[in-house]
């Protein structure tokens, strides 16, 4: 469980890593394609099919993971959480799922308040963070050993 | 859980309160307190395998009249609770709905689709055709023809319709699978019998997988002509649709030059259809005049200059402009990628800066007696559109909500021939909607409670913006079961469809089922 612990709060760290490079790569790849005199407005947004530009995958793609996977991985890391038997983890695990929770909201609100968008890319530093502290400290807290006795045998993972 | 776990096994927790037992079961009790409401709200959320629409959410009557003595309560959803069943009556059938069978037909076509490979601006795309080409055939007919439109399915594996879109057809006419007709599948054929009575600006397009398949390019124009003809020189029809991202009109990727005679001076009429999910801005380089919307006239429009029209998903828009006899050319401007350009050959006209100022059709044009008295109306409905997470399908996401419930636990909103209804329409839900309502025209009101006062501004395509409030009134003067959707076809394959039914009426179609109708 632990090992399950420490690998979601990693994985979570490194979907934020992988979202902030989907959204550049479609980013640049939106600007080299309107710089080669392609039109970008609501159309194209909902057009269906074969996309206007490659990198529109990576738009496509942060949108997947945000509303699916990086939901789904807090959620497991919650749930896991309350088997570790760990001072804190479930505390960690839980704010990791808040700062999730609160990313997403930031990102949908960002479509009416683009400001609220600049916050979104201000509290993917706090989840990298925060994921990375909660996969760290586990191992951390299995050092110094204040975790119950028969769970000693897990090995740490780094 | 590896080694340890098998040492300790679960039920060896024997003296129930005990710290050991703590210890299992309040992580026990803690998933199963995550996980079993969304479960729940998983399971609530699946629809059958073949379901009549009848029996999606819960009817809602309005304010205004009492529900029918004989029809059941508002029930959940798909509890086989049917709305339209008063008891001990025989209910109506959509498929009575049609025109005259016996009337030989004044204008016939026939319609052929195929699934191909569309070029499109030197791209070679997946789409379909009718009858070898995307668009299909203009059709175009006079006011009172009798058109008979005979489609055959040639190779498109997921079935197809035809839905005339703006056109108040008889309601087994409105082809939406699963609730006017079956999809037609491969080898298979259907007849379309309307009568033209509506003269304008209207389209067909597939309403089965229509989301992919209008996209795809399974769409047409089609135009109605008053008897007496137009006043306008030069006639236009401008369908702009994007195939995966490319800009066209009339399926090019190109700007539309129709040409005109140097010196000479003409009245254009650009009949533009915005066939994409997304809205479109429309100006010109001179002035125009807006002289029809959604197929109907304008009463008494003005010139209009410094200022762009916003035409929303599926709506249609009549604009007059005028080729000067000076030589040069008229240009309307369809989006910043695309233009109409009417004027001698060679002739360029440079693409005119887009306007910031936006054309209010709120205010535009003259009052006129709109034939009904929406102040008394004898239905009122909400119709309020939200966003929230949940689970539509079985499939989690940020879903569109319809009065606060979620697909398919929407209203049915029940009325009876002969209302006046009205429908206050909010859009809470952050991103735009084209709202479009199946065999009815209606007209607004008011937006954002601020009254309208001027020309009738008749609609079956409303574009509704974020933060904005509709209301909108028609008459129920045209029997059956119609939807009323959101016309940027992502958001209805995402729930967001609702439906119109008079009372006493049923469908002896399936959504899914053998013929796998799937409407959006």
């Amino acid at each position: 469980m632990r090992t399950a612990y420490k690998v979601l709060a990693y994985l979570v760290a490194a979907e934020v890593a992988v979202q902030a490079m989907l959204i550049v790569w479609g980013i640049a790849g939106l600007g080299k394609w309107v710089d080669g005199g392609g039109v970008f407005d609501k159309a194209v947004i909902e057009s269906e099919g074969a996309p206007p530009f490659p990198e529109v995958v990576g738009i496509i793609v942060h949108g997947i993971n945000g509303f699916f996977v990086v939901p789904g991985l807090a959620l497991l890391l919650l749930i896991v959480s309350f088997f570790t038997k760990v001072r804190g983890a479930i505390k960690w695990a839980g704010v990791v799922f808040v700062l999730v929770i609160v990313q997403g909201q930031l990102g949908g609100l960002g479509h009416d308040f683009p400001l609220a968008g600049a916050l979104h890319g201000l509290n993917a530093l706090a989840l990298f963070g925060g994921a990375i502290y909660t996969g760290r400290r586990l191992r951390a807290a299995a050092a110094v050993g204040v975790e119950q006795p028969e769970a000693r045998t897990a090995t740490p993972v780094s | 859980m590896t080694g340890h776990s098998r040492r300790h096994p679960p039920h060896g927790c024997v003296n129930a309160g005990t710290p050991r037992c703590l210890r299992i079961a309040l992580p026990m009790l803690a998933t199963v307190a995550i996980v079993a409401p969304l479960a729940w709200l998983w399971q609530a959320s699946l629809v059958p395998a073949a379901y009549s629409v009848m029996d999606m959410g819960y009817p809602d009557y309005g304010v205004g009249t009492m529900p029918d003595p004989g029809v059941s309560g508002p029930g959940g959803h798909m509890q086989g609770q049917m709305p339209g069943h008063p008891m001990a009556a025989t209910p109506r059938l959509v498929t009575d709905m049609i025109a005259d069978p016996a009337r030989p037909a004044d204008l016939r076509v026939d319609l052929v689709t195929r699934k191909e490979r569309l070029s499109v601006g030197g791209r070679s795309i997946p789409g379909f055709t009718v009858n070898g080409t995307s668009p299909g055939p203009p059709i175009v007919a006079r006011q009172g023809q009798l058109v008979e439109v005979h489609l055959r399915n040639e190779s498109i594996a997921d079935g197809v319709t035809l839905h005339w879109h703006g056109v108040d057809v008889p309601n087994a006419m409105d082809g939406v699978a699963g609730v006017t007709q079956d999809a037609v599948p491969v080898g298979d054929e259907f007849t379309y019998r309307f009568v033209a009575e509506q003269t304008g600006t209207y389209w067909y397009h597939s309403h089965q997988v229509s989301n992919p398949q209008v996209a795809g390019g399974l769409l047409g124009s089609l135009v109605v002509l008053p008897k007496s003809g137009i006043a306008q020189q030069v006639d236009v029809s401008a369908v702009a649709h994007t195939y995966g991202g490319v800009r066209t009109i009339n399926g090019k990727a190109e700007d539309l030059r129709v040409p005109a005679r140097p010196g000479e001076r003409l009245r254009g009429r650009v009949r533009v259809t915005n066939t994409d999910n997304g809205l479109m801005k429309i100006w010109t380089a001179g002035s125009y005049r807006l002289i029809a919307v959604d197929g109907t006239e304008v009463h008494q429009p003005t010139e209009i200059s410094g200022r762009s029209l916003t035409l929303g998903a599926g709506a249609r828009a009549d604009l007059e402009v005028k080729v000067p006899s000076d030589g040069t050319a008229a240009r309307v401007q369809l989006s910043k990628a695309t233009a109409v350009i009417i004027g001698p050959p060679g002739v360029d006209v440079p693409a005119p800066p887009q306007p910031a100022a936006e054309l209010d059709l709120l205010t535009y044009g003259t009052p006129a007696p709109l034939g009904f008295d929406p102040a008394h109306p004898t239905r009122q409905f909400d119709y309020r559109i939200g966003r929230r997470p949940g689970f539509v399908k079985g499939r989690p996401g940020l879903w569109w909500s319809i009065n606060g419930r979620l697909f398919p636990h929407v209203p049915m909103y029940v009325v009876r021939e002969g209302d006046v209804v009205v429908i206050h329409i909010a859009n809470h839900s952050g991103e735009v909607h084209p709202m479009h309502l199946h065999g009815h025209h209606e007209v607004v009101l008011a937006r954002n409670g601020v009254p309208a006062t001027g020309s009738p501004w008749w609609v079956d395509s409303l574009n509704v913006l974020p933060g904005e409030t509709y209301d909108i009134a028609f008459v129920a003067n045209n029997p059956g079961i119609w939807m009323d959707h959101c016309h940027n076809l992502k958001h209805a394959a995402q729930g967001m469809i609702a439906h119109l039914m008079y009372e006493g009426f049923d469908t002896p179609y399936r959504i899914a089922g053998p013929a796998d109708n799937q409407p959006e």
